[in-house]
């Protein structure tokens, strides 16, 4: 059965290994995106940029 | 009988619910602008654009109707989720269209439409996009009240009653850390939520592969589809029109869809943008394939009489797309059942909260603040960004139940996503590389995208019709939609007469890089 539908086999077995993989990577990368990213729009609110409250858009 | 065990499967399902809420209520300190709700302050970096792409594009409804793909048309109902991995890959690496759409500095698409076409026109984009989106999104809450109830073996003699109060919990929490946190805590959550869907997703899968096999899902599909079961152009539920009009979709939601370019346009330069896109896009492959295994696996595990124990409410129309999470609630053994439900409350808490922003976001920025000769405060507008998002989650509440969804439930999501993709796409491209084109093309290529595909909705309500003429019915309305919609862009435009200097769209100041 694999030899005659090879192609919807191997894009099983490569979506199962690419997600596996991919799923593991994006935990640990993505942790340190959403630590820099806090970190970041923090800073802006200490340096005083564009601080919250009742101030009009442009 | 189903599987689930309410001490361990409810309390995997418990600890997630309290982690997710804790983290998307926790980042609610960050949101002082209405640029922190909508585009989260564009500081997203590519793996949490990715994690929270996938999550965004991954609902309960997504499971159901990939399975039910899978269930009526074999390995060939994934062909949609190839087309959206070949359209996401491509935009990604080109750049067509989102870089030039990044670059303006925008925060919605219609925005940069204002700038090229002119207010009205962004103000009328700004309509059929929220229409499309919202009447899209409508159906998702109902189908995953319909899962979580099959799967979890609540009482079926109340359906209905345990149906909408799945909704209003699911609802309801989605709408709290949304209401609060904006685009922040939708993007946190997401990450969350993109690990623990994925667990459970692959948990399943590999389950199936390994306790079914390979051969006996081949040999189903051989048996009930024939070579149209590997084959969308051999299947006589799809042929070349399915195969067309998704490539249309896929092409147009990869440039227009709102959850997708909201990712763009919160990331944090242009390159990052386009990264998202291309790391993102085999994953529409697996959200396709996967769940599409799934309804194999029932099509070969149920036995051919076994759907006719489900509801009267089940059985009205299309009984196929309720053979997964039958399956499943039989299938996947205790403590599993706990990671998938959680995985699957996980996919649907992400799909609504980022719909509820993105479309929000839109009514906000492109409906009610162009009405107004002063602009709102930073303040009164995360009120207001606030109090759509509310609004937004009632009308999923009352339109879920209200709605009688009929036949294929991917072919609805694509009619109704049409209404605004046909022209959005079309008016984007015109917009982005046609110096000629203009006002008058884009409220043609609006006008038609819309009515064709309103149409169809209003005509399959009125008339009856089998499920392979409603399928083929849809699949030329929607072709029909993106043609007209391109050929009223080129003629309007041609019409309008050349009068004062045409408008083009400038890079915003400090986006960086070539427009």
């Amino acid at each position: 059965m694999i030899g005659e539908h090879w192609i919807w086999w191997l894009l099983t077995m490569a979506c199962v290994v690419w997600y596996c993989t991919i799923t593991v990577y994006v935990a640990i990368k993505g942790t340190a995106d959403i630590r820099e990213m806090l970190t970041r729009l923090g800073d802006q609110s200490d340096d005083g940029r564009e601080p919250p409250g009742d101030h009009p858009r442009e | 009988m189903t599987h689930f065990s309410w001490a361990i499967d409810g309390s995997i399902i418990a600890l997630y619910l309290v982690a997710t809420m804790v983290a998307g209520i926790m980042v609610r300190r960050y949101v002082g602008r209405v640029e922190h709700f909508i585009v989260a302050g564009r500081e997203v970096n590519v793996f949490l654009g990715i994690a929270s792409l996938a999550a965004t594009e991954f609902g309960v409804i997504t499971c159901m109707y990939t399975a039910e793909n899978g269930y009526k048309y074999g390995f060939a109902g994934a062909t949609p989720g190839i087309l959206f991995a070949v359209a996401m890959f491509f935009v990604g690496v080109t750049g067509f269209c989102i870089n030039p759409l990044r670059h303006a500095g925008v925060m919605t698409i219609p925005e940069l439409f204002e700038k090229r076409f002119g207010a009205r026109i962004r103000w009328a984009a700004g309509v059929v996009i929220v229409l499309g989106g919202l009447l899209n999104m409508g159906v998702f809450l109902r189908i995953t009240g319909e899962f979580l109830v099959l799967v979890g073996g609540f009482d079926l003699a109340n359906l209905n009653r345990n149906v909408v109060v799945m909704m209003s919990i699911l609802l309801a929490l989605g709408t709290i850390y949304t209401v609060v946190g904006g685009m922040l805590s939708v993007l946190v959550t997401d990450f969350l939520q993109f690990i623990v869907m994925s667990t459970g997703l692959l948990a399943v899968t590999i389950l199936i592969l390994t306790q079914i096999g390979w051969d006996r899902l081949a040999t189903t599909v051989t048996e009930r589809c024939g070579a149209g079961g590997f084959n969308p152009f051999l299947n006589p539920g799809m042929g070349w029109q399915y195969v067309v009009f998704n490539a249309l979709e896929a092409m147009a939601g990869a440039l227009t869809w709102q959850t997708t370019i909201s990712r763009l346009l919160a990331a944090k330069d242009a390159k990052t943008g386009r990264q998202i896109y291309t790391r993102t896009s085999f994953f529409f492959v697996c959200r396709f394939l996967l769940p599409g295994i799934w309804g194999i696996a029932a099509l070969a595990w149920l036995a051919p009489d076994a759907l006719a124990s489900l509801p009267h409410t089940f059985q009205e129309d299309s009984t196929s797309l309720y053979a997964m999470p039958f399956f499943l609630s039989q299938f996947v053994p205790v403590g599993l059942m706990g990671l998938l439900l959680a995985a699957m409350v996980a996919a649907d808490m992400s799909s609504t909260s980022s719909y509820m922003i993105t479309w929000g976001s839109v009514i906000y920025n492109d409906i009610l603040a162009p009405l107004r000769k002063t602009p709102w405060s930073e303040k009164r507008g995360l009120l207001w960004n606030r109090v759509i998002v509310s609004l937004i989650g009632v009308f999923l509440l009352f339109y879920g139940l209200w709605y009688p969804l009929k036949g294929d439930v991917y072919a609805y999501l694509l009619v109704t996503g049409t209404i605004y993709l046909a022209s959005i796409s079309t008016m984007l491209i015109a917009c982005c590389y046609w110096k000629r084109a203009n006002s008058w093309g884009a409220a043609g290529a609006i006008v038609v995208g819309a009515v064709i595909p309103v149409t169809c909705l209003v005509v399959e309500q009125a008339i009856s019709m089998l499920s392979h003429e409603l399928q083929l019915w849809r699949c030329y309305t929607g072709m029909a939609a993106f043609v007209a919609a391109g050929a009223a862009m080129i003629v309007g435009s041609l019409l309008k007469p050349a009068g004062a200097k045409p408008r083009t769209v400038e890079p915003a100041a400090g986006t960086g890089g070539e427009p």
